[in-house]
């Protein structure tokens, strides 16, 4: 072997401890998935005595109007939670960006839900929100208002309240890193040419914090499709199908059907979903990235 | 002179040996042996856990317990009993693995064990067994496949076997001068009634929470008002008339329930009553040992017993877990002799006598048993009329269950009529059915 040769593949055998390491443990499971997706796979079975049925898993989801129902279940909540959780986690993040006596005590205690595991979350709520003992409707009844079914008939309002507890620190503590590094200089310039409060969050902090924020967005969007110990934990998917999340049908066909190339090919569904969705916002990032070069080079040339 | 001494000698020690042989205990052979074996966590295993050491005393052979969650339990089992080799010489498994076990070849028929004289018992009495359990949770390929039969045989024995009862509040029926309810119209008549003579108090607390709890509470009516999931056929009679009068009964007993009763689970449901927020509960009997429980209950002393209110027949439920030995198991012989001592006259009393629930006929009527929970008499009365087919044990039936307990909770939440939801259900079971094959024969 020449010394060329030896050079030129020195860059790959540094690389192939990783390329190994990712191979078992990213694309191997992925693959067994795939391949699990495309077979009548029942648990007592090894995946080799499965029947291979080609596109039937899919086919037949495609066809079943409960998988359209807790498709429907999983859009309505994974929007509503990051919807709700991106405006006041920003917004608690714009108001606690100040040096205030006690604000690192406070920013800590916003973070606590965040730690609960899970299933305590689920299990602190649905005690919370249970119809008699329940803080909620003791204090409703105490004060006149009558008690609410919160479980029953607003179950889904009732786990996104619980979401939004839980993860809204997610989004405050990393919109709070961003804001405490943008550029001061920016802001100084803004403030200097008299823009007021509103316009600096409009116009400058917003448009800086926006790679993160589309980031934090991305990775809450993945989190709240796979939600599933706090649901299961609430409600188990019910009144009816009404709370029942994609994570959560996976469980049940895995589980109770005992269907596990159903369960697969359902996961596949989630992961094409959730791969379209990430491509949508790193496109969208990348063109505003774009915009802003093609701005800023812009004006560039009017001041040249 | 030597030589006869020698051969007298050598006669003398292989007689002794023989005799030795002859007499030894049908444990000798196994004694030192360590057994693995999986339990759930859920009261009566507790109580065997505590019988345990009586055995290992008596027989020499150790015994290791790997106690998970039941659904765990479930899962663990799911991958140990698919090895060439496992880790477990018996295992307790839910009612629903039973098919699905027996279906993958992966239990030990018991027929050879339970012939093998030098392992099987003369004393076990197996008449003894409550017939209900054993067609339910040990027997298969019988009738319809999952029952008793001239073509089945035994895979399991019941152990921590449940039925369903009624448990009533003794100070409440009396205060209002109420009757214990024998049959379903006074069932939902007091139940209804309740309300009213004790305001903020529920009738009958019932699960009903959508998925497996709904469905589970249905079949606790439909079977006694004489309904079934399916005919002879596999055709789904779900939504016949006994069907729509099982999830009326349901809707009626939820509509008159606590606050929120549409919602609750098994705990819940229990635990209004153990709070004392309902004055009738009908489910399983494996909650007897925490009525009395001070810690637990606040109607400690106030609960009475009656059999499961009889429909157009008496059909109490059966269900809980047996214990199997499995295919892959390491020492199934001695598995199959702690399995026998377990479920024995002996082992069923001690167990009994630890809060346990027992699996025989003769436990239930046992004074010492009487004498320490007074409630078993009426669970053996009700155990009678267990019946092993009020649900369908088919490997499907997960699928089905849990349609038919969310388009039930529909009924109960969203308003949706009954016969209407029972019919999408039927509709639907049968193209499950369909497709598992159900139907070849046609």
């Amino acid at each position: 072997m020449n010394y060329s040769t030896i050079n030129r593949i020195t860059p790959y055998i540094f690389l192939a401890p990783a390329v190994i390491i990712m191979l078992i443990a990213l694309l191997y499971p992925l693959g067994y998935m795939i391949y699990g997706s495309f077979r009548d796979w029942d648990p007592s079975q090894a995946i080799g005595e499965s029947t291979f049925i080609g596109l039937g898993n899919y086919i037949s989801l495609w066809n079943d109007p409960n998988f359209h129902e807790s498709l429907t279940v999983t859009l309505k909540f994974a929007i509503t939670v990051v919807f709700i959780e991106m405006i006041v986690g920003v917004g608690l993040a714009l108001l606690l960006d100040r040096n205030l006596r006690g604000m690192s005590l406070l920013r800590t205690m916003f973070i606590l839900p965040m730690m609960i595991a899970p299933v305590v979350v689920g299990l602190i709520w649905r005690y919370m929100y249970h119809p008699s003992i329940g803080i909620f409707n003791q204090t409703l009844e105490k004060i006149g208002l009558g008690s609410v079914d919160w479980l029953g008939q607003h179950a889904l309002m009732s786990v996104i309240i619980a979401d939004i507890w839980q993860w809204t620190p997610f989004i405050f503590i990393l919109s709070l890193a961003a804001l405490q590094s943008l550029p001061r200089s920016a802001l100084e310039a803004a403030r200097i040419d008299g823009a007021s409060g509103w316009q600096q969050i409009i116009y400058i902090k917003l448009p800086l914090m926006m790679p993160v924020l589309i980031v934090t967005c991305l990775l809450r969007l993945i989190d709240a499709f796979k939600v599933l110990e706090v649901i299961l934990v609430m409600t188990e998917g019910g009144p009816g199908l009404s709370t029942e999340i994609l994570a959560l049908r996976i469980s049940r066909t895995a589980t109770e059907f005992r269907e596990l190339g159903v369960a697969a090919a359902m996961s596949n569904y989630l992961l094409m979903l959730l791969l379209i969705l990430t491509i949508i916002m790193l496109a969208y990032n990348k063109i505003q990235e774009l915009q802003a070069v093609r701005l800023r080079m812009a004006a560039e040339k009017e001041v040249d | 002179m030597y030589k006869p001494l020698k051969t007298l000698s050598m006669a003398a020690v292989a007689t002794l040996m023989c005799a030795s042989q002859a007499f030894a205990g049908p444990y000798d052979v196994y004694k030192d042996t360590t057994l693995v074996v999986n339990f759930p966590a859920h009261p009566h295993y507790n109580a065997v856990m505590k019988i345990l050491p009586e055995f290992t005393k008596e027989t020499g052979i150790k015994v290791e317990v790997d106690q998970l969650p039941y659904l765990k339990m479930r899962e663990r089992q799911t991958l140990e009993l698919g090895q060439d080799e496992g880790d477990y010489d018996l295992i307790a498994y839910v009612v629903f693995s039973k098919a699905d076990y027996v279906y993958a070849d992966q239990l030990e028929n018991l027929a050879r064990y339970f012939m093998n004289p030098k392992l099987s018992d003369p004393g076990y009495d197996a008449d003894d067994l409550i017939d209900g359990y054993v067609y339910n949770i040990g027997f298969a390929g019988g009738n319809k496949g999952y029952l008793e039969g001239k073509t089945g045989s035994l895979f399991g024995i019941p152990y921590g076997s449940e039925t369903s009862i009624l448990g009533y509040r003794k100070d409440i029926f009396k205060k209002h001068g109420l009757q214990v309810p024998a049959n379903y119209d006074e069932l939902l008549d007091i139940a209804c009634k309740i309300p009213k003579l004790e305001p903020g108090m529920g009738g009958l607390s019932s699960r009903a929470a959508s998925g497996h709890h709904a469905s589970h509470a249905f079949l606790l009516h439909l079977a006694p008002l004489g309904g079934r999931i399916f005919d002879d056929q596999w055709n789904p009679i779900v939504n016949n008339a006994a069907g729509v009068k099982a999830a009326n009964a349901l809707k009626t007993i939820v509509d008159c329930g606590p606050k929120g009763a549409a919602t609750f689970g098994f705990g819940e449901a229990l635990g209004s009553f153990l709070n004392g927020d309902t004055a009738m509960f009908l489910d399983t009997t494996v909650v007897a040992g925490q009525i009395n429980n001070p810690k637990k209950s606040r109607v400690v002393g106030k609960v009475g017993w009656a059999m499961h209110p009889m429909g157009v027949r008496r059909g109490s439920q059966t269900g809980g877990f047996g214990i199997g030995i499995p295919k892959n198991a390491a020492n199934k012989e001695a598995a199959f002799l702690l399995m026998q001592w377990l479920t024995s006259k002996k082992g069923d009393k001690l167990v009994a006598l630890a809060g346990g629930n027992p699996s025989r006929f003769s436990t239930h009527q046992d004074t010492d048993v009487n004498k320490k929970f007074p409630h078993m008499k009426t669970f053996g009365e009700a155990l009678k009329h267990a019946d092993p087919d009020w649900r369908p044990i088919i490997p499907v039936w997960g699928k089905i269950n849990a349609d038919l307990g969310t388009t039930l909770s529909k009924v109960l939440t969203e308003g949706l009529d009954t016969k209407q939801a029972l019919d999408g259900v039927a509709k639907r079971t049968r193209a499950i059915m369909d497709e598992a094959g159900y139907y070849t024969w046609k």
